[in-house]
């Protein structure tokens, strides 16, 4: 408990400095703290969740993950059928309530999930979807520690969820439910593995790029408006048009050269200018 | 009807001959093809000629994409500050970046079923087209289809995909917020500089 509050305010301490830094992203005034956080994950996960989730893929058959996977999504169903009623989704609530129905019994207590190819839709919402429908649409970014990528309304969400109506009584004892924690929690990286490379590989920076794709992807989801480097439609082609036109006469090999000479001279008054806000 | 289907497959055998027709057809048709060709040449892969594979790969995706739109729309605002010069650089690093990130990323993926919808959203103007498909990875543990969408910009050699989103994040965009904060610092030859530090650091460990 001591080193769960120590820990608490190592983090609002950083969360403090956050503010005195211009954060690069609107939505992530928290980056300082997020990128400790997501420091930390990173190397939890290289060095146990990973591993775990390789040998479980490793020792299992697929038919074996997909009912594991298919037990924890059809509990899920049942959070997804009470948020559904608190935001005044009739259609989807009752969706939910047959998949749920039909998984626990025909599907043996979720193992085979009969209902989507029945035709009854994995539509999942979570309490951080029902906060955005009553009207919590923007939300801070937030890494949560072991968890990943959230948002500070997604995580009050899930908090409260767990606090409130929490589903481990349904494993009997506390120790089965904390088996049943860890199996979920592995079966759930075991269906990310190789995302993690993707990231590494692709971007400049895996923190920014992490976050950057996950708040469009959220945005997009509870109705948010994007932020404003995302946003930037821009006339794409008012974009190509303006500058591009000489470059694309002049070959790559002949531009090179003098764009050594010239660049860093063009580059600098503006580096100057963006320093000043 | 027996000359279409012989000119069809021998165009698909011939893998190459496809780009010529690729300014006639629509944009889900040139979205299709490409993604057959791309999950043929993977089911080649047999674990000896990865490397092979992987060059075939890069230089069969190359020609599909429009790699100076890609650049610019990553780029955003900054590309206006940036000389001629400057933007061929980017898109040729960026370019290089990209095409790696998707070999490897197919090859992770190779066992992946792509459903090409249809019907393509097209512009009012006509010269930009969405195409949206449905991936499945018989891989995972979770069977929900993954959402990515392609759009296509006209050019006169045909279509050529510009953005591509999954589950509607653009994964072109999603470097927006990396591209702006290396500029702000270090200029856009210090951008241009990372990304060539990357493409070196990719070539070397991969």
């Amino acid at each position: 408990m001591k080193t769960a509050l120590r820990l608490v305010v190592l983090f609002m301490a950083l969360a403090l400095s956050a503010c005195a830094s211009v954060p690069n992203s609107p939505q992530d005034p928290l980056e300082p703290m997020n990128r400790a956080i997501y420091r930390f994950n990173d190397v939890a996960d290289r060095n146990v969740a990973k591993p775990l989730a390789e040998g479980y893929r490793y020792i299992t058959p697929q038919p074996v993950r997909s009912a594991v996977g298919n037990f924890f999504d059809n509990i899920r169903d049942v959070y997804s059928l009470g948020n559904n009623i608190l935001q005044a989704e009739p259609e989807k609530a009752l969706n939910d309530l047959m998949r749920v129905a039909i998984n626990s019994t025909f599907g043996i207590f979720g193992l085979i999930d009969i209902a989507t190819p029945a035709g009854l839709k994995n539509n999942k919402t979570s309490f951080g979807d029902t906060l955005a429908a009553w009207g919590w649409k923007n939300s801070s970014y937030l890494v949560i520690p072991l968890l990943g990528p959230s948002t500070v309304r997604d995580g009050t969400g899930m908090g409260l969820t767990t606090v409130l109506a929490s589903d481990r009584p349904l494993y009997g004892n506390s120790a089965t439910a904390n088996v049943a924690l860890g199996v979920n929690l592995i079966s759930k990286r075991e269906s990310l593995l190789g995302v993690e490379d993707t990231v590494n590989e692709a971007a400049l920076d895996p923190y920014s790029y992490t976050r950057d794709a996950y708040l469009q992807i959220r945005n997009k989801q509870v109705g948010a408006p994007q932020t404003e480097l995302q946003q930037e439609e821009m006339n794409i082609d008012e974009l190509m048009g303006t500058a591009s036109a000489p470059a694309a006469e002049v070959p790559p090999a002949a531009a090179s050269a003098p764009a050594a000479a010239s660049a860093p001279a063009a580059v600098l008054p503006r580096s100057d200018a963006s320093a000043a806000h | 009807m027996k000359k279409l289907i012989f000119a069809f497959l021998s165009c698909l055998m011939l893998g190459v001959a496809a780009p010529s027709f690729a300014s006639t057809d629509g944009p889900a048709e040139f979205v299709r093809e490409n993604a057959k060709q791309v999950l043929d040449l993977l089911k080649k892969d047999d674990g000896k000629n990865s490397r092979k594979i992987r060059e075939q790969l890069e230089a069969l995706v190359l020609p599909k994409f429009d790699f100076k739109r890609m650049t610019a729309f990553a780029v955003g605002k900054n590309w206006r500050v940036a000389t001629p010069a400057q933007q061929t650089e980017l898109t040729a690093q960026f370019q290089t970046l990209l095409t790696r990130v998707y070999a490897s990323t197919m090859t992770r993926y190779k066992n992946a079923q792509i459903d090409v919808k249809q019907n393509a959203v097209l512009s009012p103007g006509g010269l930009e087209a969405t195409v949206k498909t449905d991936v499945t990875l018989p891989n995972g543990s979770d069977k929900k289809p993954i959402s990515v969408d392609y759009t296509l910009y006209h050019t006169q050699q045909g279509w050529r995909v510009y953005n591509v989103s999954v589950e509607g994040a653009s994964l072109v965009t999603a470097y927006r917020n990396q591209f702006d904060t290396e500029v702000r610092s270090n200029g856009v030859d210090g951008l241009i500089r990372s990304l060539r530090e990357k493409n070196a650091k990719l070539g070397s460990g991969a």
